[in-house]
C-alpha cells in the first residue's frame, strides 16, 4: 500500500510557511529585546524607565549598574512638544 | 541619511545647553531600571532622610520645588549613587544576579525571592542596610521574609 505523498505535499508547504513566519516574528521580538523575555504589563512608570535605560545605554532594554552616568547624560533628556495646534 | 540626530522635530527638543555655573554640579545617578529597582530598598534605607527632606521641601515650595529644592535634590542624588558604588564594591555577584534575575522576569520581586535573600544578607553583611518595606500592617510579616509562598516557586 502506497503512501499517497503527493496529497501530504501541501501540508507540508502550509507548515513550512506557518513555521517560517512564526520564527521570523519571534527572531523579531527577540531582537528587539536584546534576547530577553519581553517585558508586559507596562505601566506609565515602567515606560519612563525604559525611556530612561534607552538615554542610559541607546538601547531601551539596555541595562547599566554604573553609579554615574555617562557624560551628556543630564541634557539629553527632551523637551516634549506637540504640533502646531491652528 | 546625515550621521546627526535631530535637536528639534514635532514630538521633541533636545536643548543641550548644560546648566550655568553658579549651579553646584552633580554627577547624574548612571543606574538604569534593574538595578534600581534590586537596590531601592536600600536606597530607602540608607537615604530615607534626605529623600523625605527633598519631598518636604517640594510640599513645601508652592510648585517651585524644582529650582528651590536643587540642593536637597543634590544630596538625593549623591546619596542613591552612594548606595550604587558601595553595592557595586561589595555586592557585585549577588546584585547582578538578582537584577539580571529582574530582568529576566519582567521586574517581579516576587519572582527573584532566591536571588534577593542572597543579596539581603550580603547587604546587612557587608553595608548593615536592611530591608525593609514601609507601611506593612502591623504584626503581619513582611513579603520578602516570607517562608512559603502561594503563587511563586523561586
Amino acid at each position: 500500500m502506497g503512501v499517497p505523498f503527493e496529497a501530504l505535499l501541501p501540508y507540508g508547504i502550509m507548515i513550512g510557511f506557518f513555521a517560517f513566519s512564526a520564527a521570523s516574528l519571534a527572531g523579531l521580538k527577540s531582537m528587539q529585546n536584546g534576547g530577553k523575555a519581553p517585558r508586559r504589563g507596562l505601566d506609565a512608570w515602567d515606560r519612563q524607565m525604559m525611556e530612561r535605560d534607552r538615554r542610559l545605554t541607546g538601547f531601551a532594554r539596555g541595562q547599566t549598574d554604573k553609579p554615574e552616568a555617562p557624560p551628556g547624560f543630564e541634557v539629553n533628556n527632551p523637551w516634549r512638544v506637540e504640533k502646531r495646534f491652528f | 541619511m546625515s550621521s546627526r540626530q535631530p535637536r528639534f522635530n514635532q514630538q521633541a527638543l533636545y536643548d543641550t545647553t548644560p546648566l550655568p555655573d553658579d549651579i553646584p554640579k552633580v554627577k547624574e545617578l548612571g543606574a538604569s531600571s534593574a538595578p534600581l529597582l534590586s537596590a531601592s530598598f536600600f536606597i530607602g534605607a540608607r537615604c530615607k532622610d534626605y529623600n523625605d527632606d527633598y519631598m518636604m521641601c517640594k510640599n513645601e515650595a508652592n510648585g517651585r520645588g524644582e529650582f528651590d529644592c536643587m540642593k536637597e535634590g543634590r544630596k538625593v542624588t549623591r546619596c542613591a549613587a552612594s548606595v550604587i558604588r558601595d553595592l557595586n564594591e561589595h555586592c557585585l555577584n549577588e546584585f547582578r544576579s538578582h537584577w539580571q534575575c529582574l530582568e529576566r522576569y519582567n521586574h517581579h520581586l516576587y519572582d527573584c525571592r532566591m536571588e534577593e535573600r542572597k543579596l539581603n544578607k550580603c547587604v546587612f553583611d557587608n553595608l548593615k542596610l536592611a530591608k525593609t518595606i514601609p507601611d506593612t500592617p502591623k504584626g503581619e510579616e513582611q513579603i520578602h521574609l516570607r517562608k512559603k509562598n502561594t503563587f511563586t516557586t523561586r
